[in-house]
């Protein structure tokens, strides 16, 4: 605006704080919605099978890899079958690895969108996340039926329905909530450079082996326990076994770590993301 | 004397393909340069990739199962089990990869000048060699450490060194015949190479990188040797060190399979190649 003298000045936006951003996401919540169903959409759209390729591509590694932990290597589950201890545990885990694999391409896929308008580009990577909440989904339903099939054969349900349920809920949020807060560093890497989509495969490949997903945390010796604690996915994959799965343990101290290490992260990650865009839109 | 030149329709059979891909042997080079230089481009470690990519993954996979879960190996140290198993693995998978994405990743040579379109898939597997000759380095230091370490001579060093040698070729082969197929296939419609990630995933576990072929329960080992990998990484593990057992007839149907599929390839490719190119 033209100030005493009669000069424009043009002044920056430089309300940037935390809540200005909160304010600003909502108010764009509809680019939200309409991000989220895009990303959807690419689950399945120009595929052949269509949305049963989905269901396909989550059920068969599940129970290969059930075959080969379970009945191959021989690997213990805690006094249920094999199969619906594996289920159980890729609830949690797969709320964090999809949606974070999927987020940290928020930035670099819409690459074409972003130079040409302005929305608030924090949307995009929370958008992102949509596609792999979908997988969780799925397994939930493989397990309701893997329950029912050991209802038949075995002749018991495997699940309690108790109010540790909740505690489950808890945990599977925390996965988000987890994913979500690395998605705002790791979506800015990978706009940025194609090492971070390499790293990232490599390292949530390796992170499910360092969390208790497919043994049992039991079978780490007691004096190393902590060292898998200090990783903040172990707590939230056992609690959610103990509030699904019988005779099981977890601590919910550790469960705080988890969600104090996930603080951190977000608010470091808010701050990051803030800070690095503008940079971020000239390199793309 | 005047050069003739003949146009016909007819499509060439498979032994002209290979014929005409060994006339044109000077142009693997090209492709194969060209696929190493995009390896890793625009990476910011770039060619250090190369070094992380055959030492860290085996090494934390052996810490996991052969350490924490304690998962056999037919009495060899874990490490150098699973490292020999993931030579196989790797060689055949990479090559699938990369035999995959070959014509999508040469459209602009394919565009300008005339070359047998076959050189593609064959060409652009360079990385997986290179890829392998370095594991082969790392298992090459394991052997020796181990054989140090235990005062044992792991290697039984005879004549079936060829036969490990064979398999390793056969591996090779099997992707290449696969690339024919899933190159063609991947340029048409893109959620190929998606899904062969997750194919070759699956693939992964089910054959014994990870695990001895012993362990697997008898009642399933039958079916597990349908899988021509198994079969290949049995023998590979059998040759060099004696331990499992060697398949021969299973090893013997495989070879045959694969250069049979090796043919269909070379038959499929070229009736689908100008369709291919002309239609992007």
């Amino acid at each position: 605006m033209p100030d005493a003298a009669g000069q424009w000045v043009i002044v920056p936006n430089a309300r940037e704080g935390f809540g200005a951003r909160a304010r600003e996401v909502w108010h764009y919540r509809r680019v939200l919605l309409f991000f989220s169903l895009k990303s959807l959409q690419s689950l399945y759209s120009k595929t052949h099978l269509g949305v049963w390729w989905i269901f396909i591509r989550t059920l068969v590694p599940l129970l290969v890899g059930s075959f080969v932990f379970g009945t191959v290597m021989n690997i213990s589950s805690g006094g249920v079958p094999y199969l619906v201890f594996f289920l159980t545990a890729q609830i949690p885990w797969n709320c964090f690895d999809g949606p974070l694999v999927s987020g940290s391409r928020g930035l670099e896929i819409n690459r074409q969108l972003l130079v040409k308008l302005y929305i608030p580009r924090i949307i995009l990577p929370v958008a992102g996340l949509t596609r792999g909440a979908v997988e969780p989904v799925i397994v939930a339903l493989v397990l309701l039926g893997s329950l029912v099939y050991y209802r038949v054969t075995d002749g018991t349900w495997y699940v309690r329905p108790e109010p540790q349920f909740l505690a489950g809920l808890a945990s599977v949020a925390l996965s988000l909530a987890f994913a979500l807060s690395l998605t705002l560093w790791t979506s800015v890497w990978q706009a940025r450079g194609r090492d971070t989509k390499f790293v990232l495969r490599y390292v949530v490949g390796f992170w499910v082996f360092f969390t208790p997903v497919i043994y049992p945390l039991s079978q780490v010796p007691p004096d190393l326990r902590w060292l898998m604690h200090l990783n903040p996915m172990t707590a939230p994959v056992e609690t959610f076994k103990w509030a699904v799965l019988p005779g099981m343990e977890h601590s919910w101290s550790w469960f705080l770590y988890s969600m104090a290490v996930t603080g951190v992260i977000f608010l470091g990650g808010v701050w990051y993301f803030t800070r690095s865009e503008s940079a971020t839109m000239d390199k793309i | 004397m005047t050069a003739r030149w003949e146009v016909s329709s007819r499509y060439p059979g498979a032994v002209d393909t290979m014929t005409e891909v060994w006339q044109h042997r000077r142009l693997l080079r090209f492709v194969g340069d060209r696929a190493l230089r995009k390896m890793y481009r625009r990476t910011v470690l770039g060619w250090l990739w190369l070094f992380i990519n055959p030492l860290f993954p085996v090494a934390l996979r052996a810490l996991i199962f052969g350490g924490l879960l304690g998962v056999g190996s037919d009495g060899l140290p874990y490490f150098l089990f699973l490292i020999a198993g993931t030579v196989v693995w790797e060689v055949f998978s990479t090559s699938m990869t990369w035999g995959t994405r070959a014509l999508e990743m040469n459209r602009d040579l394919s565009g300008q000048v005339y070359h047998p379109r076959a050189i593609l898939p064959v060409g652009n597997m360079t990385p997986s060699l290179l890829n392998m000759a370095l594991k082969v380095g790392v298992f090459v230091l394991a052997l020796a450490y181990y054989t140090v370490r235990d005062g044992r001579v792991y290697l039984r060093g005879d004549w079936a060194l060829l036969v490990a040698v064979g398999a390793l070729a056969l591996a090779l082969l099997f992707a290449m015949a696969l690339s024919f197929f899933t190159s063609i296939l991947g340029e048409n419609t893109r959620d190929m190479r998606f899904a062969l990630g997750g194919i070759m995933s699956v693939w992964y576990l089910l054959t014994p990188v990870l695990y001895p072929l012993s362990q697997v329960p008898a009642e399933y080992r039958g079916w597990i040797l349908f899988n021509p990998l198994a079969v290949i990484v049995e023998t590979f593990k059998w040759a060099l060190f004696g331990v499992g057992e060697f398949y021969g007839a299973a090893f013997a149907t495989t070879t045959a399979g694969v250069l049979l599929l090796l043919f269909a390839g070379l038959i499929y490719f070229t009736r689908r190649e100008a369709r291919v190119v002309a239609e992007r």
